[in-house]
């Protein structure tokens, strides 16, 4: 599970502390207009202190109770609370992490819950941590989107890595990592951080390397990361001299 | 066992076989409807593509297939996980057991942490009480002026002759915002090793001492204590029960027996809970009570009966209730 960081559940919290300022202007509104009308002072009282008490304490426990550890915010953000092991929130930890919000918010703009956020591996608040709590990101569908190198290797380029290339787990997911970002860097920063790695594999390939970016991706391709043919020709030369990495598109659209 | 790099054919063959049931899952999930309000069939279906969906994150995992498969799989099963292992809804006999035995065991299992909260709450509303009563003007110390003089005002006017609306709608749902926004935070500052609760008990104390004392030193007590008693029985306490709370979340943080700081506070943490949940519920009689009962224009002599009913009640309550049964708190 991905770990919700400060700023996507600052947008969240954004979000339902405009909700909650919306609702009591608007049964304000209907209250005052109750009051005037009705002349009986002791139940727009009644009604104006019921609806504090609860936009106030009550919001975050009454949805995060009743839509299994979301909020209208956190849910338009894609995030949900749960148990440090995934579990599901009981009322309790629901109740026990969002009173602890008073001494999060402290001193102001709850500058202690962020404090405490950033010194903790999973930036639990101090409600998360007496709760047990934490924050996970449910979104992330656009992951797996198509994997694109452009312009597609030309066999030269594979070439250039032996057929034989082997590479661990943790490297070709690194490679795949930095071959998602190129084109959404600055050119010569991407080439930059090519040259990190390039000359290091290419010294224990026994090979050698023009463009450290284009060495990564024939090194991506050869050592069999996810390779299929495009779906549709492509535009721009014949297909036996180009290959296009590419995902399959099998997530659900 | 394969290398990693000789997957790349078995990876394609893995979506392709796996992607189906994959997309069915996701299908069923993003109807975004409570799962046992689903037929019976899609349930057992959600079920069974979960598992298989937690099968397929480890061998994809294990094979070494694409971050874009894995991350994929991973939120898919998590999910699935989270609609399926909902927490059983709230059931009434699970609140009923709460009000019923567990919070009362609790206050009486934490009477040390009450006895120092109520001393560190009373004691300085006596003081600022009888200090402000010898000389109101020591009231302005710790409640502004305007305030003091607004509520000597108000309460002087009473309530039988029907109080002006707007100003004591706003005054009064001021104040009750305040109380329960208070209690809350007496408790959750706790955390802080017990001293916020500490801070906050005394302030309190003092400040609604010293308005009470100015009040009546400025004549009229009878009516604020007319109007603060009823309320007071569930309010005054449940601040009380907060700080409690919170002092023994602090306690823990300090006291760890051999555990973690965060372990002990953990250990603490259910009964905790039970207390604050305790007067949260408490607070929110409070509420009610303070804004339909107490303002409202009913002979004095009603409610003093009232009052003096609840506080019997809420003292039987802490003492007597969840006694003699079997079971854990």
């Amino acid at each position: 599970m991905n770990v919700a960081g400060p700023s996507r559940r600052g947008v969240a919290y954004g979000i339902d502390l405009l909700i909650r300022v919306l609702i009591f202007v608007a049964l304000w509104f209907v209250a005052a207009l109750a009051g005037v009308d009705i002349d009986f002072e002791a139940v727009s009282t009644g009604v104006q202190l019921v609806v504090l008490f609860t936009l106030e304490w009550g919001y975050y426990i009454l949805f995060e109770s009743l839509w299994n550890g979301q909020t209208p915010g956190k849910r338009a953000m894609s995030l949900r609370t749960v148990k440090e092991g995934g579990y599901p929130l009981t009322l309790f930890d629901v109740v026990l992490r969002n009173l602890l919000r008073g001494a999060d918010w402290l001193p102001a703009f709850n500058v202690v819950g962020l404090v405490v956020m950033a010194f903790d591996s999973r930036f639990r608040r101090l409600g998360d941590l007496v709760a047990g709590t934490m924050v996970v990101s449910e979104s992330g569908r656009s992951i797996g989107a198509a994997l694109t190198i452009a312009p597609p290797l030309s066999a030269a380029e594979l070439e250039v890595v032996p057929a034989s290339a082997r590479l661990s787990g943790a490297e070709m997911d690194a490679l795949e990592s930095f071959l998602r970002r190129v084109g959404t860097l600055n050119p010569v920063r991407e080439h930059e951080l090519a040259q990190m790695v390039a000359p290091m594999f290419a010294e224990r390939l026994g090979v050698r390397h023009a463009d450290p970016v284009r060495f990564l991706a024939a090194l991506f391709v050869r050592a069999g990361g996810h390779v299929v043919a495009p779906p549709t020709p492509p535009r721009r030369g014949s297909r036996t001299q180009q290959a296009t990495i590419a995902t399959h598109d099998w997530r659900p659209s | 066992m394969k290398a990693p790099g000789s997957q790349r054919v078995s990876q394609d063959a893995f979506v392709a076989a796996r992607r189906a049931h994959w997309q069915q899952l996701d299908q069923l999930l993003l109807q975004n409807k409570a799962l046992h309000r689903l037929h019976p069939d899609l349930i057992a279906t959600v079920g069974r593509l979960y598992r298989m969906v937690c099968a397929d994150v480890m061998r994809a995992r294990g094979a070494g297939y694409g971050q874009d498969i894995v991350a994929h799989l991973d939120l898919l099963a998590a999910r699935a996980h989270n609609r399926l292992y909902r927490a059983t809804p709230y059931r009434i006999s699970r609140l009923w057991a709460l009000v019923a035995r567990e919070f009362p065991r609790t206050l009486r299992e934490s009477w040390r942490f009450l006895a120092a909260a109520s001393a560190l709450f009373v004691l300085p509303l006596l003081v600022g009480v009888v200090a402000c009563l010898t000389d109101p003007d020591l009231a302005t110390a710790v409640v502004p002026r305007g305030q003091l003089e607004m509520l000597a005002e108000a309460y002087a006017e009473g309530f039988g002759g029907g109080r002006s609306e707007s100003v004591d709608a706003s005054m009064t749902g001021f104040y009750v915002y305040n109380n329960v926004g208070i209690s809350f935070r007496v408790f959750a500052t706790g955390i802080f090793f017990g001293l916020g609760s500490v801070f906050f008990l005394v302030s309190n104390g003092i400040s609604i001492g010293a308005t009470l004392g100015y009040v009546i030193s400025a004549g009229a007590g009878r009516s604020i204590v007319t109007f603060i008693m009823g309320h007071g029985a569930f309010e005054l306490t449940a601040i009380v029960i907060s700080g409690a709370a919170g002092l023994r979340m602090g306690y823990a943080l300090v006291r760890t027996e051999g555990l973690t700081r965060l372990g002990s506070l953990r250990r603490q943490g259910p009964a905790v809970a039970r207390l604050a949940v305790g007067a949260a519920i408490m607070l929110g009689i409070a509420a009610f009570i303070e804004g339909f009962w107490s303002p409202s224009g009913v002979a004095d002599e009603i409610k003093w009966a009232t009052a003096a009913g609840l506080w019997l009640l809420v003292m039987a309550y802490f003492v007597f209730a969840g006694r003699g049964e079997e079971g854990a708190p």
